[in-house]
């Protein structure tokens, strides 16, 4: 049976709550960013985040490492629900074709004028964030797969979907993808 | 013809846009702090019910008991911790008047004859979640004595281990970092049922 450290434990949920807003906002803030579509939804992914700790104080794990994980896989499962719902809803939009009231040579047009960002939001947030990190934060593979939970297979396999996705709608404009990490 | 990360890279919306400012930020630490308070004082009243039925329930027993000693054989009724908590300081070293301890695997420590705490110095414990979804930890909150009394003790063993002894085990060796005093992490690989066991245990004192 392995333990390894005793530490100072604030008693407090609240100092706690407050000490964990401190050491972890501004990296939650700079991935929900690069999830969600505008500033103010990555400011509600943020609270949201902290507020599922604030709720379930246990469940958060001890030590720096362990509490980014947990709070960046609560972040990207909220995220997930909201785009599911967005998905839904423009499906729905689709189907009673009253959002646009543009038709399906329309939507193509506007769809092959898509901006980058818009084409990210096809993208399952894992799957996204999974490209983030590799892309934008440089981290090794090793390191989301410990972030997201998953194994590194997994994340090389998310990275590579994400990019042929990212081609597919971005035609034309996709070259060559990087070597995995 | 760019590659992903040049896309990325370009249509980064942080490349343009500031960081949330302070009041921005100082909203949603308050918003969750005084979640995390509310969280607490909910947790306390819904704690009160079990308290009065486990009140009742200490008190029929109380009364048969009284009534059993008057009536029945002479006797004690004992209630005996379910688990065993202590904290020793150790050393990396044998030296006389030290006891050897295994850790885990092959680690040995040689432990201190006299007792920092016991279960009658932890106010509270609690499970915490582990470094794995399956693991847990297990975290106490030592009363004002018990917090005294590992303060004084751990102030001047900084950079030599300290023992975690579950039911005369040692569960954890670590080397003390700073001094501790209120709190300690056991953190590490328990399971859930093991550190509920050491959990629910802790906080049952031998009469």
């Amino acid at each position: 049976m392995a333990a390894v450290l005793p530490v100072a434990m604030p008693s407090d949920p609240g100092a706690r709550l407050s000490a964990l807003f401190d050491a972890h906002h501004e990296r939650l803030y700079r991935l929900a960013r690069r999830l969600a579509p505008r500033a103010d939804e990555a400011l509600d992914l943020v609270q949201e985040t902290f507020l599922k700790a604030a709720r379930s104080p246990g469940a958060v794990p001890a030590g720096a490492t362990n509490e980014e994980a947990w709070l960046v896989r609560v972040l990207i499962n909220i995220r997930r629900d909201q785009w599911r719902k967005t998905i839904v809803r423009k499906r729905h939009d689709r189907e009673v074709g009253h959002s646009s009231g543009v038709d399906d040579s329309q939507e193509a047009a506007l769809i092959a004028r898509a901006t980058v960002w818009r084409a990210l939001d096809i993208l399952k947030p894992r799957r996204r964030a999974a490209l983030v990190m590799y892309e934008l934060e440089g981290l090794p593979i090793p390191a989301i797969a410990s972030l997201l939970g998953i194994s590194a297979v997994t994340v090389r396999w998310h990275l590579s979907m994400g990019r042929r996705d990212l081609a597919r709608v971005l035609k034309g404009q996709v070259g060559e993808t990087n070597e995995n990490r | 013809m760019k590659t992903v990360k040049e896309i990325l890279r370009d249509n980064d919306p942080l490349r343009r846009e500031p960081l949330p400012d302070d009041r921005e930020r100082e909203r949603i630490r308050r918003t969750a702090v005084e979640a995390a308070s509310r969280a607490t004082t909910v947790r306390t009243a819904y704690a009160r019910a079990p308290l009065a039925a486990l009140a009742a329930v200490v008190l029929i027993v109380v009364g048969i008991l009284a009534v059993g000693a008057r009536t029945g054989p002479r006797g004690s009724a004992r209630v005996y911790a379910a688990v065993r908590f202590e904290v020793r300081l150790a050393e990396d070293r044998a030296a006389a008047g030290l006891r050897e301890a295994r850790v885990s695997g092959d680690r040995v420590v040689y432990l201190h004859e006299e007792i920092v705490v016991t279960n009658a110095d932890i106010e509270r414990s609690a499970v915490a979640q582990g470094s794995s979804p399956s693991r847990f930890s297990v975290g106490v909150r030592f009363n004002a004595a018990g917090a005294e009394k590992m303060r004084q003790a751990t102030a001047n063993h900084v950079g030599r281990p300290i023992a975690i002894l579950i039911d005369g085990e040692v569960v954890a060796a670590p080397v003390l970092r700073s001094a501790i005093s209120d709190s300690a992490l056991i953190s590490g690989d328990f399971s859930q049922a093991e550190a509920d066991r050491i959990v629910n245990g802790i906080g049952v004192r031998e009469r």
